[in-house]
């Protein structure tokens, strides 16, 4: 890829940034606000592909990279089913003060 | 088996002659070598263990616990715990028999990264010295799952200390099962299709999976218990609004992926063994194949079942279970599939089957007697009592241990070029079933009975149970002790080994015993499907 | 056609085959990273879902211009990190170096932002969840368990960032011996494989830590 090219995707990557940056001043729900990995997710994907090539190189790295993200899911997917789905029973705050 | 006609030559040049210094062990990057490293460096750590389980035994002989120290019993149990987990389970069939056999089966000169092979050694060397340094000090009373809030905020014994003892243990592993993924990918011998592999390596690709992908976890859990050890703040304190939970979670997000560690490779050992003990196919190839990777992945779907009782929502729970019973069924499969190659084969009892008939006996119970407690209901009553401890161990050592005897005489004249004494292997063999069935099956009725684990005392009424199992651990003590005496005697006056002395087929017969430092003088290639044994019908035996 | 012979270690069968296996591992150990990272973001999802107010009351604390100039620099790092790997495929040496030692110092701006002044000013400001902890009341716990994340994450990042710089370093110092040409030069993808990884997890970090707890 050409120099310039590659510098389209910086400015992409930072373009996302922005608007992460921008978005975090919107109001919004509390328990909305983690959507604002949204754009970062996006930087991941984009430093991935283009600055560190998944596309290139012997398939297995493609492999690797997918199984990587796939365990991650299954890390917090699956550990968040329980305090999603636990009652909680509030009890009188004892921090420190 | 052992009177082979062939005459072979004395002391030919091997890995073991190239290069006789301690320089050339200790920095070697030979796989073979790490190979013996790792042997003699998980020996030692066997039998540390060893000694914490026969004092543990040794104190429950009577109601009151012969140890006056309940805070000194516990220490014992959490030693025999990270000592048996992480420093013998966990290494033993990868670190032995798979740095030395993985190259050799795949028809490679090494593996992928030879000096990070040497780096993983090291690692755990120094691993080893610091949970040594722990002990020595005074030890952990926390048990090896090291739960909150008294690892973090309670207990009085040297956590920090044993945690960074295994934190390092973690990085040996990883790079264990990156070197061993890589290899398995890239290194196989020209016509070595993946479907021409042998289970032993489809066995242990799917352990290093669980090896890189689990144990970066435990890495993380571990440093935020120190963390909160150290500075007495943390996300697992429930009075700053942290979970204790969390760590729960976070622990067995690993530690139930790890004991898969423990007995894939004793599954690949095993699938091995019986056809080469059968003369025949192994039966279902490929749903052995595909039901390891299946344990693999599953294996981190279910690690909430070790967690039942302890306040997550019901809903998780429910999951958890169902996902537990699924993991078992590709373990079920695999039995079926052993029976069925064994099914009119011509089957020899050498040393190596014994073990391994031994390992489908034991590791069924245990994995049958798994089903039991991932049914919540059940669970309640059985969860932290003598149950569960016979369970795993029945898994654990019932199965892995003979899995690991069993690979351990079945490529002894391939690693040492010399054959152990039969009749004491196969003594050693019946020794260990009979001492270990009475060491722990007595433990399954203390636990249904209500007896709980981790306690240095019990209610008189348990005592008979408790002085058999101790009587059977020393039979066990002894059927462990043998194959040091023989397997070491043997390095000395053995008979020398044939390139192949039980007939078996894979490219690891086909280099001669002990096996030069470059494996083969040419690249093998593959033309035939693994465990190409003739159909029966078709071979006449003299018997 | 006569090939030139180009060194390889004796379990492999050419160069090619060498090199493609190590950037393969790389990648395989990148993956244990993001399990590594990934318990701890399990950790975030925990924490802050318990105590949603106290959690975020945390992290509007945190210095939000040094947190975005940062991840600034680390894409502007691994950007041109990735330029110099594909100046050295084109046999550019010099334009390889430059490209690292740009990759280099922009990491070192990092650390010194990062560690020199935001750590500097947030311990000043007693934000160490400690015995002096800034934030009182009710909130207080759980903003302590946000600033353990903080300090925990943002060490764990800064010492894989330490060893990029080390990698990194290297690097160029084995390419100024011009060791790197176009058809041997494993350890520059690798090594960047890694570098642009470290910055791949602070891209994560930066919302978690910086914008997720703020906002009105």
């Amino acid at each position: 890829m050409t120099l310039r090219l590659r510098r389209l995707w910086l400015a992409l990557a930072l373009l996302l940034l922005a608007i992460e940056f921008g978005a975090s001043f919107l109001p919004m729900d509390r328990a909305m606000r983690p959507l604002l990995l949204i754009p970062a997710v996006l930087m991941v994907a984009t430093v991935g592909t283009v600055f560190m090539e998944v596309g290139r190189g012997p398939a297995v790295v493609r492999l690797f990279a997918v199984a990587g993200l796939l365990w991650l899911t299954i890390l917090l997917g699956l550990g968040s089913l329980d305090p999603l789905t636990r009652t909680d029973y509030p009890v009188q705050s004892t921090s420190p003060q | 088996m052992s009177a082979t006609a062939i005459a072979v030559p004395a002391a030919e040049p091997s890995y073991l002659t190239d290069g006789l210094t301690l320089r050339s062990w200790l920095l070697t990057t030979d796989h073979k070598r790490i190979a013996l490293l790792y042997l003699g460096t998980i020996t030692i750590f066997f039998f540390v263990g060893g000694i914490a389980a026969a004092l543990i035994r040794l104190n429950l002989v009577v109601p009151e616990g012969l140890i006056p120290s309940a805070e000194t019993y516990n220490r014992l149990f959490t030693m025999h715990g990270v000592v048996m987990v992480w420093f013998f389970l966990i290494p033993a069939v990868p670190t032995t028999l798979g740095n030395f056999i993985v190259p050799l089966m795949l028809g490679a000169r090494d593996l992928a990264f030879p000096r990070l092979n040497l780096a993983s050694w090291y690692l755990f060397v120094i691993a080893g010295i610091v949970v040594l340094y722990a002990l020595f000090v005074g030890g952990v009373d926390t048990g090896w799952t090291f739960y909150t809030p008294l690892s973090t905020a309670y207990s009085k014994g040297h956590v920090v200390a044993a945690i960074v003892g295994v934190f390092i243990a973690g990085f040996s592993s990883i790079a264990t099962g990156l070197n061993f993924i890589v290899s398995i990918h890239r290194l196989r011998a020209p016509g070595m299709t993946w479907y021409r592999l042998p289970v032993f390596l489809w066995s242990l690709y799917a352990t290093s999976v669980i090896l890189v992908l689990a144990t970066p976890v435990l890495a993380m859990t571990l440093l935020l218990l120190s963390f909160e050890r150290i500075f007495h703040i943390g996300v697992f304190d429930p009075a700053l609004g942290g979970d204790p939970l969390l760590f729960q979670h976070l622990f067995w997000f690993y530690s139930h992926p790890a004991v898969y560690i423990m007995i894939l490779p004793g599954f690949g050992v095993v699938s091995e063994i019986i056809p080469a003990f059968s003369s025949k196919r192994l039966f279902g190839y490929k749903f052995v194949v595909w039901c390891s990777i299946a344990i693999a992945v599953i294996s981190f779907l279910v690690w909430g079942h070790h967690m039942f009782v302890a306040g997550t929502s019901l809903y998780s729970a429910l999951v958890f279970s169902i996902l537990s019973y699924m993991v078992a069924v590709p373990s079920a499969i695999k039995v079926f599939n052993w029976i069925g190659t064994m099914h009119k084969g011509f089957i020899r009892f050498d040393a190596p089957m014994l073990y391994a008939l031994g390992f489908i006996g034991l590791f069924t119970m245990g994995g049958l007697t798994g089903l039991f407690v991932a049914a919540l209901a059940a669970d309640v009553h059985l969860t932290q009592t003598y149950f569960i401890v016979a369970h795993f161990h029945y898994v654990m050592v019932g199965g892995m241990v003979s899995a690991y005897f069993a690979g351990l005489h079945y490529w002894w004249p391939k690693i040492t070029g010399r054959m152990y004494p039969e009749m004491w292997g196969r003594a050693g063999a019946l020794i260990i079933f009979i001492g270990f069935n009475f060491t722990f099956f007595p433990q399954f009725i203390l636990g249904y009975l209500g007896m709980p684990r981790r306690y240095h005392s019990y209610p008189p009424e348990f005592e008979v149970l408790n002085v058999l199992s101790s009587a059977g651990a020393t039979i066990l003590a002894v059927g462990y002790l043998l194959p040091l005496a023989y397997l070491t005697w043997s390095l000395f006056y053995g008979e020398r080994a044939s390139a192949n002395p039980w007939g078996a087929t894979g490219l690891e017969w086909r280099t001669p015993s002990p096996p030069p430092t470059d494996n083969f003088d040419e690249t093998p290639v593959v033309t035939e499907p693994p465990y190409n044994y003739p159909p029966p019908e078709l071979v006449q035996r003299h018997v | 056609m006569s090939e030139t012979y180009l060194p390889h270690e004796v379990q492999y069968s050419s160069a090619r085959h060498q090199a493609e296996s190590a950037i393969s591992g790389m990648w395989l150990f990148l993956a244990t990273e993001v399990l590594f990272f990934g318990a701890l973001f399990l950790t975030w999802i925990y924490s802050r879902h318990w105590n949603q107010a106290g959690f975020d009351a945390g992290a509007q604390h945190t210095n939000l211009a040094i947190g975005t100039v940062n991840t600034v620099i680390l894409l502007a790092s691994s950007f041109v990190y990735s330029a110099g790997v594909a100046f050295i495929e084109a046999g550019n040496t010099r334009r390889l170096v430059q490209c690292a030692a740009a990759a280099w110092l922009l990491g070192l701006a990092f650390l010194i932002l990062k560690f020199g002044v935001e750590w500097r000013d947030d311990f000043a400001k007693h934000l160490f969840p400690g015995a002096d902890f800034a934030i009182h009341g009710p909130l207080g716990g759980s903003a302590r368990i946000f600033f353990e994340f903080y300090f925990l994450g943002t060490a764990l990042h800064g010492l894989h960032m330490v060893g990029g710089l080390v990698l990194v370093g290297w690097i160029i110092w084995r390419a100024r011996r011009a060791e790197f040409s176009p058809a041997l030069h494993t350890p520059v993808i690798v090594v960047g494989l890694y570098w642009s990884f470290v910055d791949i997890v602070w891209i994560v970090l930066y919302p978690l830590l910086y914008l997720v707890g703020r906002g009105p």
